[in-house]
């Protein structure tokens, strides 16, 4: 059996923060638990965009991004029993975790204080974690997730983060029958939440600013859509909505959050897992915002593997597609300025071509 | 046996002058119309809010109408019912919190929420339908709907369940909707009249808590008030070593610095945990700024709460009757309220003041 040549197209210059140039990576050290796999696909992600600007602070360099990752395992350690060589897995946003404290405990395990994400970190022997536009690489099992057969790799890609990112909180909340969520910014993230909501059974309320989008939104299966450029959208929708799930990660300081909130039911929860950039905070809150409904603003990060199984058998069962566009790897820097630019419909994947 | 007839009146503010927010004379109330479903209470007590503070200085963004009469922790005897209610008749003890009236038909109201009424009346300082002020507690007697009057179990004395009224209900509810129970790790931010009542009815309740204060002249009461921890906020590390272990915190802060930034509770929080301000600041001090990164962390919710229910009372007045639960109060003449409300914006009270009612004899 050969061994996989680790390269990836990286980050070496933040100045040029999307032109990548192709590089050998260090995996991380390879481990008894660990799965290796020669990756087929990865999608793009608004972190990639994020981390690269270095929008998120200063990066690791050289750097390789990319954690929606599909491909085929090829090697497993001695205690790996979940997959064999050959078959079909993904990774996601995260890559470790310390398995010894209160959340890993609890099938939080994204919520680890010592949690290790797929790029831009440290193992605590000093590897770098290198991301998905990559030829392969190197998970401990936890972080790794079967694909089922009737989900094809380009499809499953973009649920490692943009699916499961925002099935977390529908789930953790209990998006389902009877229930209006609200799902603000329909991007990658956002129409997904569109997509899940509904095969979860939910009423769903979509708000955009693009118009250009209302027409996929309605395929998409949203009940509602609302054009938050209208002044005072919010108003009609006082009191209505049970969840809002907000994948926005840019925000007008003109529009105080208060009015996103006045649309919450009594204890209703608005979750963000949109990520600005580190100097955007929230609008203004004033507890008034929260009296009103007795209201709770919350942020969910990434989602544990049990989410994630949950929701590749919801993908499955309901036959749930994203809308992607597929592109060879190495123009991974058009697609992450059209991702930046808010171009992209809905979501790229990028078709590994270094081997 | 013919009831007395109340003769409204009270200590009220007549002019929006800020100078004179604190300067009471006695004023003539005219109640809202009785209607079938009414109570009137004849006082005995009433607590004093940070509430009555915000709305006499305009603080909350509104001027006062004047003449105001404040104060909504009210306790005292049932002394007329209205031909259709079920739950009271004259002599009944029972207390009035912050609010007074709802729809009675909207989802809130419909779910028992009812104070989350878009269209709520509060015990003072609002309008009812017919054009009357509401008039609140630093009074001889208060008039309102059998929904908004709890019968006070016996077992607790009045003077002890005027300030549950409101200042308790205002604590019990988030901790109840948030899960309090044995198990559970609560924190307590600012232990004043709300704060204390946190401390013991989330012990109450069977939960672990901490306290955090700013004043070390508390400490020896906070740990009698039954606290498991009490924790200094000078340090400025104080919350490093809390990283990931409270459940629930309840924040009585009534104003938020900016240089504390509100990263530093929420990290305290355990995963989902939630940080639930209960202070309602001035209308010109928002919480200190949020970034995601503080909330994704660790999936916790920043919330607000507002009073309680009618059902959160009574079940809060059975738990305070059943566990002997006693707050920490000081009395004072009703003809004192000055001083009482002064003490309030001053953060001198230990930890809520009472006053009783002095302008007319029920006895």
């Amino acid at each position: 059996m050969s061994a996989i040549e680790f390269k990836g197209y990286a980050l070496t210059d933040p100045s040029r923060w999307n032109d990548l140039k192709v590089t050998s990576i260090k995996p991380k050290n390879f481990s008894s638990c660990d799965v290796e796999i020669a990756i087929t696909h990865c999608g793009v992600c608004g972190s990639d965009v994020h981390t690269l600007t270095q929008g998120w602070g200063e990066s690791k360099l050289p750097l390789v991004v990319g954690h929606e990752i599909i491909g085929h395992v090829t090697r497993v350690g001695d205690k790996v029993k979940e997959f064999k060589k050959g078959d079909r897995v993904g990774v996601g946003a995260q890559i470790g975790s310390c398995m010894q404290c209160r959340p890993c405990k609890s099938d939080y395990e994204n919520y680890c204080p010592n949690g290790i994400s797929t790029y831009n970190s440290e193992y605590p022997d000093g590897v770098v974690s290198q991301g998905g536009y990559a030829t392969a690489i190197r998970a401990h099992q936890q972080f790794v997730f079967p694909i089922p057969d009737e989900i094809e790799s380009r499809d499953a890609a973009s649920m490692m983060c943009a699916g499961l990112t925002v099935y977390s909180p529908l789930k953790t909340y209990g998006a389902g029958p009877g229930k209006k969520v609200g799902i603000m910014g329909i991007g990658g993230l956002g129409h997904y939440a569109v997509l899940w909501a509904k095969a979860m059974g939910a009423e769903v309320y979509a708000f955009t600013h693009d118009k250009s989008k209302m027409d996929d939104i309605k395929k998409m299966g949203a009940d509602h859509i609302i054009n938050t450029e209208e002044p005072d959208f919010y108003k009609p929708l006082a009191n209505t909505l049970d969840l809002i799930v907000s994948t926005r990660d840019v925000y007008s300081p003109e529009t105080p959050l208060g009015s996103y909130l006045s649309m919450l039911f009594v204890h209703g929860k608005f979750i963000t897992v949109g990520i600005p950039d580190t100097n955007q905070p929230l609008p203004s809150l004033h507890p008034f915002d929260l009296a009103s409904n007795g209201c709770l603003v919350g942020g969910s990060s990434i989602g544990s593997k049990k989410e994630a199984l949950d929701m590749l058998e919801l993908a499955r069962k309901k036959n749930v597609r994203p809308w992607i566009e597929e592109m060879p790897m190495k123009n991974a820097g058009k697609a992450l300025q059209n991702v930046k630019d808010n171009k992209v419909r809905y979501r790229y994947v990028l078709t590994q071509d270094l081997n | 046996m013919s009831t007395p007839e109340i003769e409204f009146k009270g200590y009220g503010i007549t002019t929006t002058d800020p100078a004179k927010w604190s300067e009471f004379e006695v004023v003539p109330i005219k109640p809202k119309h009785f209607g079938p479903r009414d109570v009137d209470v004849a006082i005995k007590y009433c607590g004093v809010c940070g509430s009555d503070v915000h709305t006499l200085t305009g603080g909350w963004g509104s001027t006062p109408n004047v003449p105001l009469v404040v104060g909504h922790e009210i306790v005292g005897n049932v002394t007329r019912v209205g031909d259709a209610v079920t739950e009271f008749k004259p002599g009944d003890r029972v207390g009035v919190g912050a609010q007074i009236g709802s729809c009675g038909e909207c989802r809130a109201c419909k779910a028992g929420d009812e104070n989350y009424c878009p269209k709520m009346i509060h015990t003072y300082n609002n309008f009812y339908p017919d054009g009357v002020l509401s008039q609140g507690g630093f009074s001889t007697g208060i008039r309102a709907h059998e929904q908004f009057v709890f019968k006070i179990p016996d077992g607790l004395e009045l003077r002890d369940a005027a300030t549950m009224t409101c200042a308790g209900l205002t604590v019990f509810s988030p901790l109840k909707v948030n899960g309090c129970g044995p198990g559970k790790t609560v924190g307590v931010i600012g232990i004043g009249g709300l704060g204390h009542y946190a401390i013991l009815f989330a012990k109450a309740m069977g939960a672990t808590v901490y306290a955090f204060s700013h004043s070390a002249s508390k400490e020896a009461d906070i740990q009698k008030m039954g606290a498991d921890f009490v924790v200094s906020t000078h340090d400025p590390d104080y919350y490093q070593p809390l990283q990931g272990t409270i459940d629930i915190i309840i924040s009585t802060i009534d104003h938020y610095s900016p240089d504390r930034p509100l990263k530093s509770y929420l990290s305290m929080l355990a995963t989902h945990g939630r940080f639930i301000t209960c202070g309602l600041p001035d209308a010109d001090n928002p919480l200190p700024p949020v970034h995601p990164f503080d909330l994704t962390y660790n999936g916790c919710y920043i919330g607000g709460t507002h009073m309680g229910s009618k059902r959160e009372a009574v079940e809060m007045l059975q738990l305070a009757a059943d566990k002997g639960v006693k707050p920490w109060v000081q009395e004072l003449p009703m003809s004192q309220a000055k001083q009482a409300i002064e003490g309030v914006k001053t953060g001198k009270a230990r930890y809520r003041y009472v006053l009783k009612q002095d302008l007319v004899s029920y006895d």
